[in-house]
């Protein structure tokens, strides 16, 4: 065996050979499980991102938001539409507009004939509420009911818009693309482009926002990249999904990263079942390898040899777990066709590849240092003459490298290399921890199962005997303890996270979550409309007063040289801020450092404290004790940050990037902001009453964006549960495998327990208190390793609170007693109904 | 050589530990089906010592599992310590077998993950007591492994394993003893030494031993030889067991 191909030759033949053990069989059926968990999963999640995506693009108006003051080129045009963009011109601008002596202030959405990119309008043309591919035709306009109310206008009849008069020719119920955007406040009214020019709108100094909307593949809007981030230091407002709808955005973010960590955990629970079927499959090699080593093969011939019995292994299961993962997903979604009303696009190739490669380094990392030990342990006498300890130094091999396997793992699901190590090193520590705490429980078992010896009974000695076995049997038992606890921990985090990222978007988005905004209250109407909203609205938040100020200093410097570079383009720093002042925290906001203010030392020492949203210091590069000036009409305020505050941006509820304690802004022009939730019945007449009573008040519905978010999230929670359900059946088929594993041992014992006559009640008694004292044992290690896991993963990566969860250290125990008990047991009847001499292995001896 | 009834002269007022009568077991491999043991006899009075002789396969282990109720019999009647055997389903062979056979297995059969004195405690714990671990002491203290208590048994040599085997079969005080092989893996002094081991607790405790071996110096110092030969077993004279 001295060439490579003889040695790939053998390789084949061997591992043909070997299909015959079962152990190959199990690692084979461990390495399709993986795959095919891990690319069904992939599969489902790469397609429903992708769905989910284009679903959130819908609320943006497309795949790409471009937006500046002035129309955009056409080599801009041309570029993007080469790249295989669909592209929609759209202008945002308020005007006044009117019927006969009537004026009110609109909101104008100017759109092109290939708005919507995304979706459809909902509209009605006088005939009740349709769907509509397309805006207004030319020479007509779409307006919101309200604005039809103020301006006392019905379908078919005309408004004047500047300089041109434009026939009503629907009402519009919702836009696919609607945002909750200030601009637009005041009543929506939507017309076509071709109609812009003739309104004579469009002058110098004219407040006009252009937009580029665009929409096409992941690919396509990936090759703009570098065009997008050219455009952005131009100057230009360049959005994706994600950062333009942060209420959709944390939601999503959030469901990926879980959904993501779905998929890391079915690794781990892959990784563990391949290297439990590896330990057996590497000890039965030990036998050829010292045989072969007698025979004259060297320990690097040998290494070669049962690598690539494992790359074959590998690539068979590779490709059937892949071709089962595909037939699966697709299964899957037809299941789920009804609860998933989104259409998916097809399933793309990354999955398969990612699954495959996952599956290989997941080979490599957890049966690869076993493989490569063995040659390098094996003195062929020793293994004749089973003397050698199978592996005696490469336990740490194996945790070390598997560890960096799935360190790497961990850093392509979760794109964070801070937290991948910091997840990576953590996990080491407490497998170290949990090693140390099971050697010390098998240890207690031990000793609390000597204590029974003395009494009699078939059910004290079966507790006895049961928990002696599991005891004595200490590397196995731990090898298996630490298995099950990782297996157990995964199941829980995955389940624990789910519940409370559940309760969080339940929490974010509460059934009265405030669905209107009012602005521009005056400061002598706020007493007499906090009344009436105290009267009709569910739910209410403060009125805020609000200074809006430009943000032109900090710590006396330029504000755009004293930030960082990669913010200077930051909307803080191009848009007046709103501005607010108050004497306690606002709702949902939370404190993270500093002190809030103590306004009576403070403001008549001459210093003005301000507290900063977190975010917006980290972009400004600015913290505690810097000083942030603002511009407020021609005067100029400066602020020394005593505090800085986390955001609720999900809540539906004013917020503010700055607020200054009372007795500093009150001087400047202002006026107040509030939201407050109106009930569905409510609407009509209580809208009437505030819109008679406060006309210079502006309201917005955001409904239309509520009912939208509910629905993702909706949808959202389905797949998180699907997904949960998926990493619950891997772990099951873990316990599966690694019990199937211990079969032989098991067989062993139970076969010599017969024959010194033990009845198949007894053995029945002991196998279940072992399994269960196992799934117990194992359970409370895993409640540990959970809770733990959880801190580290809902502080650092899924930004949730950090909480305790009891319920586990009960359910985890007990549930893994019964779990490991009722699958064990189960798979242990046929070995207590076998006769001794198969059990034995006896027949055919002499 | 004469048939086994010819020279089996029992009192009829004992009852014997293990009797056979028309004792056979078939085996199907494949489409064929292969007879083992036929029309087989024996009887082995309590306090004695019986050797089994065969070539090698000619089903040695195959009737010692049979007569000590690991496996049932195709067809022949079998009473150990009085009941018949095939009468009792597994549970009932295995609570006839508690604590009255031990059994040396020729691949010693030790659990590789106990240490010397746990697998000897072993059949120990399926009975009440306080001192099992005593007892699994002294036993292995008798087979000159009082030393190599806490090791596994890839720690121990193949004598030294056997030796563990032996106490295990011995720590119960059985009534009788099933060796196959005892000295089969082991050099001249080892298995000398082991031969010593059983029949001096023979001596000691009054157990009977059935031993199945290939060894001619084992099987001359049993009162007596049987041959297996053809699925039946004959009876040989001292004289005729070579060296």
């Amino acid at each position: 065996m001295s060439t490579g191909s003889s040695l790939l030759a053998l390789s084949l033949k061997g591992l043909r050979r070997d299909l015959r053990a079962g152990d190959v069989r199990a690692l084979f059926v461990a390495l399709v499980l993986a795959v095919a968990a891990t690319t069904m999963i992939g599969f489902f999640l790469d397609r429903l991102d992708r769905g989910l995506t284009r679903q959130a693009g819908q609320l943006m108006g497309g795949d790409i938001k471009l937006e500046q003051s002035d129309p955009f080129g056409d080599d801009l045009r041309d570029t993007l539409r080469n790249a295989g963009l669909t592209l929609s011109d759209q202008v945002d601008t308020v005007s006044m507009v009117s019927r006969g002596d009537a004026f009110q202030l609109a909101s104008l959405k100017v759109v092109d004939g290939a708005y919507p990119l995304y979706g459809k309008l909902r509209v009605d043309l006088g005939e009740g509420i349709i769907e509509r591919a397309a805006g207004p035709a030319p020479g007509s306009v779409w307006i919101a009911p309200r604005l039809a109310q103020l301006l006392d206008v019905a379908i078919g009849e005309s408004v004047q818009v500047g300089q041109r008069e434009l026939t009503v020719s629907g009402l519009i119920d919702r836009e696919p693309d609607q945002s909750a955007g200030f601009a637009s406040l005041s009543p929506r009214l939507m017309m076509r482009l071709t109609d812009l020019e003739a309104t004579g709108l469009v002058r110098p100094g004219s407040r006009i926002e252009y937009e580029l909307l665009a929409k096409g593949t992941p690919a396509a809007v990936a090759s703009v990249g570098e065009l997008l981030t050219r455009l952005r230091q131009q100057g230009v407002e360049v959005e994706d999904v994600r950062d333009d709808q942060p209420q959709l955005g944390s939601a999503l973010t959030r469901a990926q990263k879980y959904l993501s960590l779905s998929g890391l955990a079915a690794v781990l629970l892959a990784g563990v079942a391949v290297a439990m079927a590896t330990r057996r499959y590497v000890d039965r090699h030990l036998d050829t390898a010292a045989l072969l080593r007698c025979f004259g093969a060297s320990q690097r011939q040998l290494a070669q040899l049962f690598a690539w019995q494992l790359a074959w292994l590998a690539l068979a299961a590779s490709v059937v777990g892949a071709l089962l993962g595909l037939v699966g997903q697709a299964a899957l979604l037809a299941l789920l066709a009804r609860f998933l009303p989104l259409t998916l696009p097809a399933p793309g190739m990354l999955p398969l590849l990612l699954g495959v490669l996952t599956a290989l380094a997941v080979l490599v990392g957890f049966a690869g240092p076993n493989a490569a030990a063995a040659p390098a342990a094996c003195q062929c006498a020793q293994v004749l003459r089973r003397e050698l300890d199978p592996l005696p130094a490469s336990a740490w091999l194996v945790v070390t490298v598997a560890g960096l396997v799935f360190g790497a793992l961990l850093w392509l699901y979760s794109g964070d290399l801070g937290l991948a190590a910091a997840l990576l090193v953590g996990g080491l520590i407490a497998l170290v921890v949990l090693w140390g705490l099971g050697w010390l429980l098998l240890a207690l078992v031990l000793r609390l199962a000597t204590r029974f010896g003395a009494r009699g009974g078939e059910a004290s000695r079966a507790l006895r005997l049961g928990a002696s076995q599991l005891a004595r049997r200490r590397q196995a038992s731990l090898g298996q303890l630490l298995a099950f606890a990782v297996t157990f921990a995964a199941m829980a985090i995955i389940t624990l996270v789910r519940g409370d990222l559940l309760s969080a978007w339940q929490t974010q988005l509460p059934a009265d979550t405030p669905n209107y905004f009012a602005i521009n209250i005056q400061p002598g109407e706020r007493e007499g409309f906090s009344d009436i909203l105290d009267q009709v609205a569910d739910t209410r938040s403060a009125l805020y007063p609000m200074v809006r100020g430009r943000l032109t200093a900090i710590d006396d410097r330029p504000a755009r040289e004293a930030v960082p570079e990669a913010h200077r383009n930051d909307n803080a720093l191009k848009r007046e801020l709103n501005l607010t002042w108050r004497k306690t925290l606002p709702e949902s906001n939370r404190l993270v450092a500093g002190r809030w203010f103590d306004t009576d030392t403070q403001v008549a020492a001459g210093s003005v404290p301000i507290s900063v949203e977190r975010g917006l210091a980290e972009r400004l590069g600015v913290g505690l004790g810097d000083s942030l000036t603002f511009t407020i009409g021609s005067d100029s305020v400066t602020g020394e940050i005593t505090s800085l505050r986390d955001l609720d941006w999900d809540s539906f509820r004013p917020n503010f990037f700055v607020i200054f304690p009372p007795g500093v802004l009150e001087r400047y022009g202002h006026s107040y902001i509030t939201a407050f939730h109106l009930d569905a019945g409510a609407h009509g007449d209580v809208l009437g009453r505030l819109v008679a009573a406060y006309p210079g008040v502006s309201l917005l519905n955001v409904d239309a964006i509520l009912a939208r978010v509910r629905e993702l999230l909706a949808q959202v929670t389905r797949a998180v549960e699907l997904v949960l359900g998926f990493v619950l059946l891997a772990g099951v088929s873990v316990l599966y495998a690694a019990l199937t594993a211990s079969q032989t041992l098991r067989a062993h014992e139970s076969g010599l327990l017969r024959v010194f006559g033990a009845g198949q009640r007894l053995l029945s008694r002991v196998q279940g208190v072992e399994f269960a004292l196992l799934g117990f044992t194992s359970g409370l290690m895993a409640a540990l390793l959970a809770e733990g896991a959880a801190l580290g993963i809902y502080a650092g990566w899924l930004d949730l609170a950090p909480r305790l969860h009891l319920w586990l250290w009960l359910v985890l125990p007990f549930g893994g007693a019964l779990l490991i008990g009722v699958i064990g047991h189960l798979l242990s009847r046929g070995l207590r109904r076998q006769a001794p001499v198969q059990s034995l292995g006896l027949l055919g001896e002499g | 050589m004469s048939d086994i009834r010819d020279t089996y002269a029992a009192s009829a007022a004992t009852i014997p530990t293990l009797e056979a009568r028309g004792l056979g077991k078939q085996v199907t491999s494949g489409e064929r089906q292969l007879t083992i043991l036929d029309d087989l006899d024996l009887c082995v009075m309590p306090g004695e010592s019986v050797a089994i002789l065969g070539s090698s396969g000619a089903g040695k282990s195959t009737l010692l599992a049979l007569l000590a109720g690991l496996d049932t019999p195709s067809h022949g009647e079998l009473a150990l310590f009085g009941t018949a055997l095939p009468a009792l389903d597994e549970d009932g062979r295995a609570a006839l077998r508690a604590g009255r056979v031990g059994f040396v297995f020729q691949n010693f059969q030790l659990l590789p993950t106990l240490t010397a004195l746990e697998n000897v405690m072993l059949p120990l714990e399926l009975t009440p007591g306080r001192d099992h671990q005593q007892r699994a002491r002294d036993w292995l203290g008798r087979v000159g492994l009082g030393e190599r208590l806490d090791h596994l048994p890839k720690q121990l040599s193949g004598g030294e394993q056997q030796r563990v085997a032996v106490a295990r079969a011995f720590v119960t005080r059985p009534e009788l003893v099933f060796a196959d092989e005892p000295t089969g893996n082991l050099d001249r002094d080892t298995g000398s030494a082991i031969i010593e081991s059983l029949f001096a607790l023979n001596r000691e405790a009054g157990t009977t031993l059935v031993l199945v071996t290939h060894d001619p110096h084992l099987a001359r110092r049993c009162q007596r030889c049987l041959r297996l030969d053809g699925g039946r077993l004959v009876a040989l004279e001292p004289d005729e067991v070579q060296a």
